[in-house]
């Protein structure tokens, strides 16, 4: 990392919000044990806490002498929140939120498919082959191979697994 | 002995263990030249699959992606310009400059001909520094395990950082989250919130799964379609009077890489940066200038950013101290498997022990196999697309933080951390003492009680005693030094007193 004469966009209050954590976690290990011991279970995370309230002070108040970024709510969107990184969050989001209930399979097949359509922006014929491609090297290294526990969902694959292996085994 | 040696060989001899160590190997490769994709990474991610497996079977995997991660960042940073990983940014100096020559394949055959000698010299070390560390370490106080935890959280914080004070804030945040649960002492309720869930603490695993995979990739998405500039490879094996030419200085950078790596925090990338600078004192009349595509400037860093590795596991074997953000993950897989590294780990566990030292050596000469072959598969392997890679990244940390406990708070944790790093990095803070600070606070706050209750809870009495233990007084010592180190005074002076040396 280089050092740096001009703010980022945010910065300051990205700071401000680690300096203000830091006091209420401060608080939070006071509450503890209080000043009763050195040795107390609070002492530690009361030391750590403080140690983290000067040095969030120190960078909060270097951040304030830094030349302003400039470039106003669309700085920051490019430099620190551009719509990549924004949508494919969200992505994120829905992928966790959905991955018990629709089953691994089902809900990483959705969101390779919508993410890696929206990242390399191609033809939806490509991006479904990389998807299986994908998933199918996913599932046979940690699901069989390494014998993962993965959410099943809705897609019975267990049984289907223990199908394919007595139609392997019977054909034997 | 001759338990010692057939646990040695273990690896060597038992298929499965053999080929779970050419898989890490082979893929630390890949996964080290891949920008975007680290070895911290990679690990991070894997320990929660491989929870269920045997310890050796896990290691095996976990040494080859290290030894060949390490490795695998030189040939991107010769053939792009783009350092693969963080060890290799010294690499691209001079490596790069020699393949826009056409002298790629040259560069990358010396470079893993010479990962491979410093790889073995940070393994020889290990195995006979290790045994000697860990019997001295047995004299340690509580009050030197505090003061050596403190010295690596800030060797992490203020060499790689953008300042001190940021590298500091990430420390002890990284210590303060791993005091939340159940205080293992007096079994009071810290930062639990009243929740039953947080009783039990943070999961460092992710915690590491977020900070090292999901926000690394968040931020890689701001420059998705950097287009790759190729480069024409042939001739990879390196010429014997080459070999014979830079040995010396192979040697001797390798040396600086085990102690550099040995120091808790420091790892193979200020190994790196440090023995490149050394090439360029000690090379009087180099053939090419360096930064022009000199060989010293290659050898110099692989070799030692390779025996750093070697460095890194003594003091994570013999007194439970990682010696970089990579051993603090593997210290977290050894947690996990129930074994807990300290001056007694090899006494209890010799065969862990020479496990580790023979898999790594197995792991090295499979790095030379590999190194020196496959070039046309991976100049393929390394155009596969941001688009495809970054979605994968993050389906495998989502499942494998799902299947730490096979619940969905773990990935809330995850992904909150992987935000949280996003937004840190960006803002010039390290995420690397945060996860050390994590792994690190248990021993902190256990040998800070301990060490404060036999002082009979009275500070000056603690002070006292780590002045006039010569083993603490050097700790302290060196801490204030690394604090000095970083004050303004102390660069001006340097500054003034060697202009010619600079950054790195």
């Amino acid at each position: 990392m280089q050092a740096h004469t001009n703010r980022r966009p945010g910065e300051i209050a990205f700071n401000a919000a680690l300096f203000g954590f830091s006091l209420f976690m401060f608080w939070q290990a006071y509450q503890i044990s209080g000043f009763s011991a050195l040795s107390s279970a609070g002492a530690f995370p009361m030391a750590m806490s403080a140690i983290m309230i000067i040095a969030s002070a120190v960078v909060l108040f270097r951040s304030l002498k830094l030349a302003s970024p400039g470039g106003g709510w669309s700085g920051f969107r490019s430099e620190v929140l551009p719509p990549a990184v924004l949508v494919f969050s969200l992505f994120i989001l829905a992928y966790s939120i959905t991955l018990k209930s629709l089953g691994f399979l089902l809900a990483s097949f959705l969101f390779l498919l919508v993410s890696i359509w929206y990242l390399e922006r191609g033809r939806i014929g490509r991006t479904l082959l990389l998807t299986v491609a994908s998933i199918t090297g996913v599932y046979v290294i940690f699901r069989v191979v390494f014998q993962v526990v993965l959410p099943e969902g809705i897609i019975p694959e267990r049984a289907i697994l223990a199908a394919l292996g007595d139609f392997f085994a019977g054909s034997k | 002995m001759m338990d010692a040696l057939s646990y040695l060989f273990a690896s060597w001899l038992q298929p499965e263990l053999l080929a779970l160590t050419a898989v890490g190997t082979a893929a630390g490769i890949y996964i080290g030249a891949i920008p975007g994709l680290s070895v911290t990474m990679a690990v991070s991610i894997l320990i929660s699959f491989t929870f269920g497996w045997e310890v050796n079977h896990a290691l095996a995997l976990m040494n080859g992606i290290f030894m060949g991660g390490v490795y695998g960042g030189s040939r991107t940073a010769i053939l792009l310009n783009i350092p693969g990983a963080p060890a290799a940014i010294a690499t691209a100096l001079d490596g790069y400059p020699m393949a826009k020559k056409g002298e790629a394949g040259n560069a990358i055959g010396l470079s893993t001909v010479m990962s491979f000698f410093g790889g073995f010299v940070g393994i020889i070390v290990l195995a006979a520094g290790a045994p000697v560390v860990s019997e001295f370490a047995i004299l340690f106080q509580p009050r030197d395990y505090m003061l050596l935890a403190v010295m690596g959280i800030l060797l992490v914080g203020s060499l790689s950082g953008e300042s001190l004070a940021k590298g500091i804030f990430a420390g002890a945040f990284g210590m303060l989250l791993g005091t939340v649960g159940l205080d293992p002492m007096t079994a009071e309720q810290r930062f639990t919130f009243g929740s039953v869930e947080l009783m039990n603490g943070i999961s460092p695993v992710a915690l590491m799964i977020g900070l090292f995979g999901v926000s690394e990739a968040l931020l890689q998405l701001h420059n998705l379609h950097l287009a790759a500039v190729k480069q024409k490879v042939d001739k990879i094996i390196p010429s014997f009077s080459d070999l014979k030419k830079y040995l010396p200085l192979s040697l001797q950078t390798s040396a600086i890489g085990v102690i550099i790596g040995a120091l808790p925090g420091t790892g193979g990338d200020i190994a790196a940066l440090m023995a490149y600078d050394h090439a360029k004192r000690v090379t009087q009349n180099p053939e090419v200038p360096f930064g022009q595509g000199a060989k010293e400037g290659l050898v110099a860093p692989e070799s030692a950013n390779n025996a750093a590795v070697g460095g890194a596991y003594i003091p994570m074997l013999t007194l439970g101290i990682p010696g970089d953000a990579v051993t603090a993950v593997i210290i977290g897989a050894l947690f996990i498997h129930g074994l807990n590294p300290g001056p007694l780990l090899l006494i209890e566990k010799p065969d862990m022990f020479w496990f580790t030292v023979g898999n790594l050596t197995l792991a090295n000469i499979l790095l030379l196999v590999f190194g020196l072959t496959g070039i046309k598969v991976f100049t393929k392997i390394i155009e596969c697309p941001k688009g495809v890679l970054f979605p994968l990244i993050l389906l495998l940390s989502v499942v494998g933080a799902y299947s730490i406990n096979n619940s969905l708070s773990d990935v809330w944790w995850m992904l909150g951390f992987g935000v949280l790093g996003y937004f840190m990095k960006l803002y010039g803070y390290q995420v690397g003492p945060v996860v050390l600070g994590i792994i690190l606070s248990r021993l902190m706050d256990d040998n800070w009680r301990r060490a404060i209750i036999s002082e009979q809870e009275s500070l000056p009495a603690f002070f006292y005693g780590m002045i006039t233990s010569p083993l603490s007084a050097v700790l302290f010592l060196a801490i204030v030094l690394i604090l000095l180190s970083q004050t303004p005074v102390w660069r001006a002076i340097k500054m003034h007193a060697s202009p010619r040396l600079g950054r790195g």
